[in-house]
């Protein structure tokens, strides 16, 4: 039968910076192939907002993310054999895109002796003595790891926890307390798991130097955030899908920081010049959740055909508003601090979300609050057939934006990894229909004396 | 209902057929009604408040028309179809509303549901993913703040000795459910799948105390009656919950009979009683981590794929041998990650066990369930 060609786009991109970032994903995958050779411990991590890592990373092992290694795949179009792997082997092909491409992948690590292939894409993730996956946010991340215990037998699993009250629950006396402190006991555990499996004891002190690198970069990437409020905005969505990559991944790398300050230059340039990323803004969108990788081109095309800039994205890998500064008053614990880090990053918006009864507070509450910030005309949601509860809030934001703020939403349905899923030229006319929606709102968010 | 009264199987039937019904005869007669998600709330301490827990199921039979616009398709159907159920008011007796964070489907939807449909009183209970014994003490905090939610709406504390009774009601509905699970062992078995969901499905829409005068009757003519039971290959059923009987129906009509169920309305609430503790709280937190088996809470990993799956998976040996088992359906609802995730080394486990393993991922609508009808006759032949 013959093979249906899907079309793909790559993004140009607006800023230069965005694209130099490619350097932190095969940094980091040639740095844990480096350490393969060294004899030096390997581990695979889900994102885990800086609650995992910086421990593995302090106890001397070296972190690759399959999460973000199933996004390249698919940017660079190699992800399809490793779902027909995962297919074959009898996994849902509902499950998550990420999730098919790492077990496919992870079958043919097994297959070739643990040895990594010669041909895999971008020179392969090494052998891991140890995954660490999350309870935050979406089950796939720990029952995915889970599931590699057919490929790799005996490699130990650490589920970490990330409470989820719901938003009234949160504020119940001394409710937030006890999360915290469920959390740093677990991350007590994680440690004395890690000295079992690495027999080493944990530096502290590089842990602290580690966490303290990763504060002042989450800083530096939020205010990189902040200037993106400015009109016409100086950075877009495919722009922030590449720079992610090392306040998520490699925040505590000097490097990293280093980097950031370029972004940051970059983009206060444009907002003291008045440039835009994108010519004639007319439109300003925000989008949720993960993008279509393989299809990044396409916002290039519907800011050029409609000059619709995508302001703000992904609320899930954004770096966290700074936390209050009693949040981290007399607490010396390095993981405390750590365990106050993440958990800021999944409460950060309950306020937000308390002040609009909109619940929940993580997914949803950000985009209300994003809205007026970034005085936004719409906002794009892009479920995805493989990435659920990155889809699940959906289509309640767009009904909360569209009734409380006068914001609407259009819908085009898309795939992480998956290229038959996104259809382009639907995609297009939707937005094209969307554009004289977006004009109508305007009208009625005037009419109401709204500030945008 | 509450006219001629049926008794047993017929009974269930009613109760089965008509869900909400009897709640609502409570409601008018005063009764505080609370519907839960999942079979993670702690409905012991509802009981002891004389609350009435109900089950939140969705509907097979009824179209998702209305979830289309607030939870997208390609989220769990199951979880959809309750929502939608519950936007066409078929939940609007509720005097409170349970959630859970069981699952992301089932977390997300009751985090929506409140926004969409309002009740007097409503909890969010956060699971912990692990079943660490720090985990155990978190959800035992979780499950005060929730017990202090419901006082404070009936506006009356639940005293250790009130709490320790409503354990003891339903560990006796636990044992009376095993008793009847006992009933299946004999080839053929002396109550079918069907008969078994619908006696399960009633337990979960009345209180505690009607729900175990109705298993002693049940059980007591199931024992008595002729065994109307035709022989055949016995089925256990894993996975995604089943809560209709056109779905059982289909399955024993096409050559199986269900012999057991490791499923959320099937044996995984009703498998272990809670240990009675000087603090009851530490035994419904215990149980509810540790004991109700659904694969959304991560056991930590074994020190081979053999051993881990052996430490997870065990129990499903115990259950093979004891019912006899000569195949396995895997059941799994469309988007279930739990359990789709599993898919491989539940056959791989199987397997092991000589026992062949069919996996379905079904649509969770009854209106799809005949195309389904050749694969399970299929595999009747197989095995037979």
């Amino acid at each position: 039968m013959e093979k249906k060609e899907f079309k793909t786009k790559k993004s140009a991109k607006t800023l230069q910076t965005a694209r130099e970032a490619g350097y932190f994903g095969k940094k980091m995958l040639t740095s844990a192939l480096e350490a393969q050779k060294e004899g030096r411990p390997i581990g695979w991590s889900m994102v885990t907002w800086w609650e995992g890592d910086l421990i593995a990373k302090a106890m001397g092992m070296e972190l690759v993310y399959p999460e973000n290694y199933g996004a390249f795949c698919a940017a660079v179009r190699r992800a399809e054999p490793y779902l027909e792997i995962a297919d074959a082997e009898g996994y849902p092909n509902t499950l998550c895109g990420y999730a098919r491409n790492c077990i496919g992948y992870t079958k043919t690590l097994a297959d070739n002796n643990l040895e990594v292939p010669a041909d895999a894409p971008g020179g392969g993730l090494a052998k891991p003595v140890l995954l660490i996956s999350s309870g935050a946010a979406c089950d796939a991340r720990y029952k995915w790891f889970q599931a590699l215990g057919r490929y790799l037998n005996g490699v130990p699993v650490w589920t970490l926890e990330m409470p989820q009250t719901g938003l009234k629950e949160f504020y119940l006396p001394g409710n937030k307390e006890k999360n915290l402190a469920f959390i740093l006991e677990e991350l007590k555990e994680f440690v004395g798991f890690l000295e079992k499996l690495l027999g080493n004891k944990m530096d502290y002190d590089r842990l602290e130097e580690m966490l303290a690198q990763t504060l002042k970069t989450l800083r530096l990437a939020y205010e990189v955030d902040v200037l993106r409020k400015t009109v016409p905005s100086p950075m877009v969505s495919q722009d922030f899908w590449s720079v992610m990559i090392p306040h998520l991944y490699l925040p505590e790398d000097p490097e990293a920081y280093e980097f950031y300050q370029k972004v940051y230059d970059e983009v206060k340039t444009k907002v003291d010049n008045h440039i835009g990323a994108i010519p004639n803004e007319r439109y300003r969108m925000m989008f949720s959740e993960l993008p279509p990788w393989h299809s990044i081109g396409f916002f290039d095309d519907i800011a050029e055909k409609f000059g619709i800039a995508m302001v703000i994205e992904s609320w899930n890998y954004h770096a966290i508003k700074p936390m209050p500064a009693e949040e981290l008053e007399g607490v010396t614990d390095p993981l405390e601090v750590i365990a106050r880090l993440s958990y800021h990053k999944f409460t950060e918006d309950n306020d937000t979300a308390r002040r609009y009864d909109a619940s929940p507070g993580f997914f949803n509450a950000r985009y209300l609050q994003w809205a007026e910030d970034y005085r936004a005309d719409g906002f794009l949601a892009h479920p995805l057939m493989s990435c659920r509860p990155a889809t699940y809030t959906l289509l309640h934001t767009k009904n909360s934006l569209e009734e409380k703020l006068k914001v609407p939403g259009v819908v085009i349905d898309g795939d992480i990894i998956d290229l038959r899923v996104f259809n382009p030229d639907e995609a297009f006319s939707k937005m094209e229909a969307f554009v004289e929606t977006m004009d109508h709102y305007r009208e009625l968010r005037r009419k109401a004396e709204m500030a945008w | 209902m509450s006219g001629a009264k049926s008794t047993g199987l017929a009974r269930a039937a009613e109760l089965y057929s008509v869900r909400g019904q009897r709640a609502r005869e409570l409601k008018q007669e005063g009764k505080k009604i609370f519907g839960y998600f999942c079979c993670y709330p702690p409905i012991e301490i509802m009981t002891a408040l004389d609350i009435v827990p109900v089950r939140i199921l969705g509907n097979m039979d009824e179209p998702i028309t209305i979830a289309d616009g607030y939870l997208p398709p390609v989220m769990c159907v199951f979880c959809r179809s309750a929502f939608d159920i519950g936007m066409k008011k078929s939940y609007d007796y509720f005097d409170g509303f349970v959630g859970a964070h069981a699952c992301d489907g089932a977390e997300r939807t009751a985090l929506i549901w409140t926004n969409y449909i309002k009740t007097p009183c409503n909890f969010h209970l956060d699971i912990p993913h692990t079943a660490h014994n720090s985990a155990v003490d978190f959800f035992k905090q979780q499950i005060a703040y929730f017990q202090q939610a419901v006082e404070k709406f009936i506006g009356q504390k639940i005293s250790p000795e009130a709490l320790k009774d409503a354990v003891a009601r339903h560990n006796r509905q636990r044992a009376l459910v095993r008793d009847l699970y006992d009933l299946r062992k004999p080839d053929p078995p002396l109550i079918s799948g069907s008969e078994m969901l619908q006696v399960l499905i009633a337990l979960m829409c009345i209180p505690v105390e009607e729900g175990n005068v109705l298993l002693e009757e049940v059980i007591q003519e199931v024992r008595e009656r002729p065994n109307v039971q035709a022989k055949k290959s016995r089925l256990l059923i894993w996975g995604s919950l089943i809560d209709n009987t056109a779905f059982t129906d289909l399955i024993e009509s096409s050559g199986l009979n269900i012999v057991v169920e490791d499923t959320a309305i099937g044996t995984r609430p009703f498998w272990h009683d809670i240990e009675e503790t000087q603090d009851p709280l530490d035994g419904i937190a215990e149980h509810y981590l540790k004991e109700v088996l659904c694969p959304r809470t991560f056991r930590d990993s074994g020190p081979s794929y053999q051993e881990d799956s052996e430490m997870r998976f065990g129990y499903l040996k115990e259950f093979a041998k004891y019912w006899k088992v000569d195949g396995v359906f895997a059941n799994i609802i469309r988007n279930c990650d739990v359990h789709g995730y599993e898919v491989p080394v539940i056959k791989d486990y199987f397997a092991g066990l000589g026992l062949p393993v069919l996996v379905i991922e079904q649509d969770y609508s009854t209106a799809a369930l005949e195309t389904l009808r050749t694969r399970f006759q299929a595999f009747a032949e197989t095995i037979g």
